[in-house]
């Protein structure tokens, strides 16, 4: 018999679901590459905005210090730090085949997630009014650029979550659906490695 | 599903194309795409090489031989060299690991219609107004000055192109490390897919400086940001610094996989297993990672100081030692071999010493102060096609004729190949070898005329007269394969006689599932290995069984066609705005390209959100129809 | 391509996979609770007007820190069958901190190095 069965019975379930199968491992290496080079995306955003980040056209145009409020920053840090560990439940009780509080867990995250990204955009909004937008000098591009492409990666992650909760709502936990919840909550930690270093280089040395 | 002998129709047989995740169906459609790319940047050498033939010369304006020589570069490069890499890459690499297929078949569909839209993208730039014409490296003073929207093209058309190859390398490093048949240990693994892992790796970490890099041009190109302008406190070393990080390794990703073909050509006919195998292992892989250290000395001139220039210095010098390991290897592999002058094998001759001059070129280069006297001129034009060209499209060139039947299961004809080869040898050596002696009596690159007295004239006219015989020698390539196409001679298994690795134990055409039983690898040279203790029969791996193979999908194309159409809305976008850069204000306004950005985009994540919705378990192949391949096989054996 | 290989678990085995996920549960709320200390000491440190020269060091190594932690313990770094993922990873940061150094010295011409 070589015919793949997804939907193993509970007392058969893997101790690990999600690279029970090869297209799982295929999947969980894929993605950690994928992540990998991610790493030298974010990198080289990183580089282009310290580059950058005092580059404004005269001095009329206002710098981090000035701009950027810290507890702001501290409430989406907690919020995304938060959905970091959610995220770690929903894989706990995928790996201990609960399909109901895997369900659960993977909604808070995508909510705590929204209140992270809606946090983002108030903070965007504001700063316009400020006068600092994506083209008045380099420093704003650079800083639209850095935190949109993260902010663009939350967004992402929540479609994908929100799509995962949705389309296995139905169909229930197989190996099959395993391996993309893995994968969904591996994406979302990375994008919490990178909000760390946002808020250490940008924020917090920024306001030094 | 069963690949049967029967006549199918055309549109059947192009549906098929469209849809198919099957690597070597998609290692033919990047060699079409890119033999095709491949036959337009010679077209765009040639005018290059015809402008310049006589002095004075007015066959090209000065803006035109601009266009061309960014459009040759490019072609070159992204569209022609790279594809091809990826054909043979796709063709071989999964069987000589004893894979069915690679980890992400859909991926690899993906990366190869991203591919060819992209390029098609780039190059329709010539109907619409002009192409790019800032140069391949596109430095962003120049490239933001650019008017009309030639370098648009360039940029969305690399962007799209560069994603589908960051599919690509992140597919095939997966392959490599996770669908090896049982026994073939890393190092076990032929040279050729140890050189695409390696030129993979470089892929997923190379290529996300060069998206970087682009949409920092695109946005103040289309979306007017400020990272390039320097009145609004913009910088643009930082292009050159990301197109560097990004392009050195580029060239390494070129040369890598080049290596690989040429190491199992040599070890084929010499009839002898490769020369120091895990020096050659560890030369790749210490060529790959200092790639990645060198990237400023193409930078030496802008002015870093001293002690960055020193640094960057060193570590490009440090590369010529693996290099300068793996150039003994291979002559010590023909050594004492038994030596069969089949075509490939005279590429690989003539590469060791084209290559070792390009490299020693290249250490000259690499002393930053003298550096300050090849800059710009031919002298780096004639280095640079030495390692290209001397090493990769001579490498495409013997991997041409070298995999021919196992991709297409029948021979290029050695005659022909080996006319080709004499003439595009000769050709080269006669085109590039005394532009080094241009560039050293002070010929600038990158101009599109010189006047009469000075000196250049005899040695422009060898050149071009050289680009001519290169110019026949592809056009005997073309007549060799319309031959063989037609003729239709079908070959069998081991075509060459010499087959070491293990695509060469399969029966040809290969069956569309590669192997009927996973084999059981026990060796380094697997199949070498059992023609010598089981007259050539592998061993397998597992019992005759049912086994998976994934569905064919149209997605693909359409997330590839949705990129396409929102390039042109972001093209567009900011035609005639006030707060668009000088380049493209002045132009009229297109109110449309808002939208043809968003349809495009949402026809792209449409596509995505199908193909996740939707369950897609693939098929199975029944024991049944194997059992009856594997006796149709034997009665053709007989 | 091969079936699913697990045996049904025995009933002893099962609750032993049960503590072990439990135990690992706690560090990673363990962790979780560093996490959230580091963040808090860090935004402190920033606050309070600290030398600079003292707090760039110290905030930039616990983000470091915190990095390692979600890698490790939320991102099952530490299990068996990371290898590749970690030699990946830490490739990628290498690469990046070397971007970094380089457009933080050699990208503005008045200033040589």
């Amino acid at each position: 018999m070589a015919h793949m069965e997804y939907n193993v019975p509970s007392e058969r379930w893997p101790v690990h679901p999600e690279t029970a199968t090869l297209e799982g491992k295929n999947k969980f290496v894929g993605f950690w590459i994928f992540l990998a080079g991610e790493t030298a995306l974010f990198a080289s955003l990183f580089a282009t905005y310290l580059a950058l980040k005092d580059s404004v056209p005269g001095d009329d145009h206002l710098l981090a210090a000035e701009l950027f409020a810290l507890p702001l920053a501290f409430v989406m840090t907690m919020f995304l730090l938060t959905s970091s560990l959610t995220s770690v439940y929903a894989v706990y009780h995928m790996r201990n085949n609960n399909f109901k509080q895997m369900q659960l867990w993977l909604a808070v995250t995508v909510l705590l997630g929204l209140g992270f990204l809606s946090l983002e955009i108030y903070e965007f909004v504001e700063y316009v009014h400020l006068g600092h937008t994506f083209r008045t000098s380099a420093f704003g591009s650079a800083f639209y650029f850095l935190l949109g492409t993260h902010g663009f990666h939350v967004a992402i992650g929540l479609v994908w979550i929100t799509g995962l909760i949705l389309r296995n709502a139905k169909r229930g936990l197989s190996v099959y659906t395993a391996a993309k919840v893995n994968t969904a909550a591996l994406y979302w930690h990375f994008i919490d490695v990178v909000w760390v270093f946002i808020f250490t280089i940008v924020y917090l040395l920024g306001v030094m | 599903m069963a690949t049967t002998a029967k006549k199918k129709g055309f549109g059947s047989v192009i549906w098929e194309y469209m849809t198919t995740v099957d690597h070597k169906k998609i290692a033919i459609l990047y060699l079409i795409a890119g033999g095709f790319f491949f036959v337009l940047g010679g077209i765009e050498a040639m005018l290059i090489r015809i402008q310049l033939a006589v002095p004075n010369n007015d066959f090209l304006s000065g803006g035109l031989f601009n266009e061309v020589i960014t459009m040759h570069g490019t072609t070159m490069i992204f569209l022609a060299a790279m594809p091809l890499l990826f054909a043979f890459m796709n063709a071989t690499v999964p069987l000589q690991i004893g894979a069915r297929d690679v980890a992400f078949p859909f991926l690899n569909s993906l990366g190869v219609w991203l591919f060819i839209l992209g390029g098609i993208f780039i190059n329709l730039s010539w109907f619409l107004g002009g192409a790019p014409d800032a140069g391949w490296t596109s430095y962003a003073s120049l490239s933001i000055d650019s008017p009309g929207h030639g370098i648009d093209f360039y940029a969305v058309g690399l962007q799209i192109t560069g994603a589908g190859t960051l599919i690509s390398g992140i597919n095939f490093v997966t392959t490599i490390i996770n669908m090896r048949a049982p026994g073939m240990t890393y190092m076990r693994m032929p040279l050729m897919t140890w050189t695409t892992l390696v030129a993979s790796v470089l892929i997923v970490f190379a290529f996300p400086p060069l998206t970087i890099g682009l949409f920092l041009l695109i946005f103040d190109r289309m979306f007017g940001s400020s990272f390039f302008l320097v009145e609004t406190g913009g910088n643009t070393i930082i292009w050159e610094h990301l197109f560097w990080i990004f392009g050195h390794p580029e060239v390494y990703i070129l040369i890598l996989p080049a290596f690989g073909i040429f190491s199992e050509v040599f070890s084929t006919f010499s009839r002898k297993r490769l020369f120091g195998y895990s020096a050659m292992v560890f030369s790749t892989v210490l060529i790959g990672f200092f790639g990645f250290m060198v990237w400023a000395h193409h930078m030496f001139t802008v002015g870093l100081g001293p002690t960055a220039n020193a640094i960057f210095a060193l570590a490009t010098m440090a590369i010529a030692v693996p290099t300068g390991v793996k150039i003994f290897n291979w002559i010590l592999t023909i050594w004492g071999g038994s030596i069969e002058f089949t075509t490939p094998m005279l590429y690989g001759l003539a590469f060791i010493p084209t290559f070792v001059m390009g490299g020693v070129t290249g250490v000259m280069q690499g002393a930053a102060p003298a550096d300050y006297q090849y800059h710009d001129s031919y002298f780096i034009v004639a280095h640079f096609h030495y390692v290209i060209v001397g090493g990769v499209v001579f490498g495409l060139l013997a991997g041409l004729h070298y995999y021919w039947p196992l991709m297409f299961s029948t021979m290029l004809s050695e005659k022909l190949g080996k006319i080709t080869f004499v003439l595009f040898v000769a050709g080269f050596h006669i085109t590039f070898l005394i532009q080094h002696f241009l560039g050293l009596w002070g010929m600038p690159r990158r101009v599109f005329t010189y006047l009469d007295g000075q000196g250049y004239n005899t040695a422009n006219m060898i050149s071009t007269i050289g680009a001519v015989m290169m110019a026949i020698a592809v056009v005997v390539l073309v007549i060799n394969i319309i031959i063989t196409v037609a003729k239709n001679k079908q070959v069998g298994r081991d075509p060459w006689g010499d087959g070491r690795s293990l695509e060469w134990s399969l029966p040809l055409p290969v069956p569309y599932y590669n192997f009927a039983q996973i084999p059981l690898v026990r060796g380094m040279d697997a199949f070498w290995i059992e023609k010598e203790a089981n007259d050539g029969k592998m061993m397998p791996a597992e019992s005759l069984d049912d086994f998976h193979m994934p569905n064919n999908s149209i997605l693909p194309f359409i997330m590839s066609l949705g990129l396409f159409i929102a390039g042109f809305g972001a093209l567009y976008f900011a035609s005639g705005k006030e707060w668009a850069i000088s380049a493209v204000s002045d132009m009229p306004q297109h109110p449309w390209a808002l939208w043809l950005l968003i349809i495009g985009l949402a026809i792209t994540a449409g596509a995505m959100i199908t193909r996740s919705l939707k369950d897609d378990l693939g098929y199975y192949v029944t024991k049944e129809e194997v059992l009856r391949d594997l006796e149709e096989e034997e009665r053709g054996a007989k | 391509m091969a079936e699913i290989k697990q045996e049904p678990l025995s009933k002893s085995k099962l609750e032993y996979l049960r503590t072990q996920r439990t135990k690992e549960m706690r560090q990673q709320m363990v962790s979780f609770g560093m996490m959230i200390f580091l963040t808090f000491v860090a935004f402190g440190m920033v606050a309070m007007d600290l030398d600079s020269r003292f707090v760039i060091p110290i905030v930039l190594f616990m983000a470091v820190v915190q990095v390692i932690l979600q890698f490790y313990y939320f991102m099952h770094m530490k299990d068996k069958g990371h290898e590749f993922a970690k030699l990946f990873i830490m490739t990628g940061m290498y690469f990046g901190i070397a971007f970094v150094v380089t457009f933080l010295y050699i990208t503005w011409i008045g200033s040589p190095i």
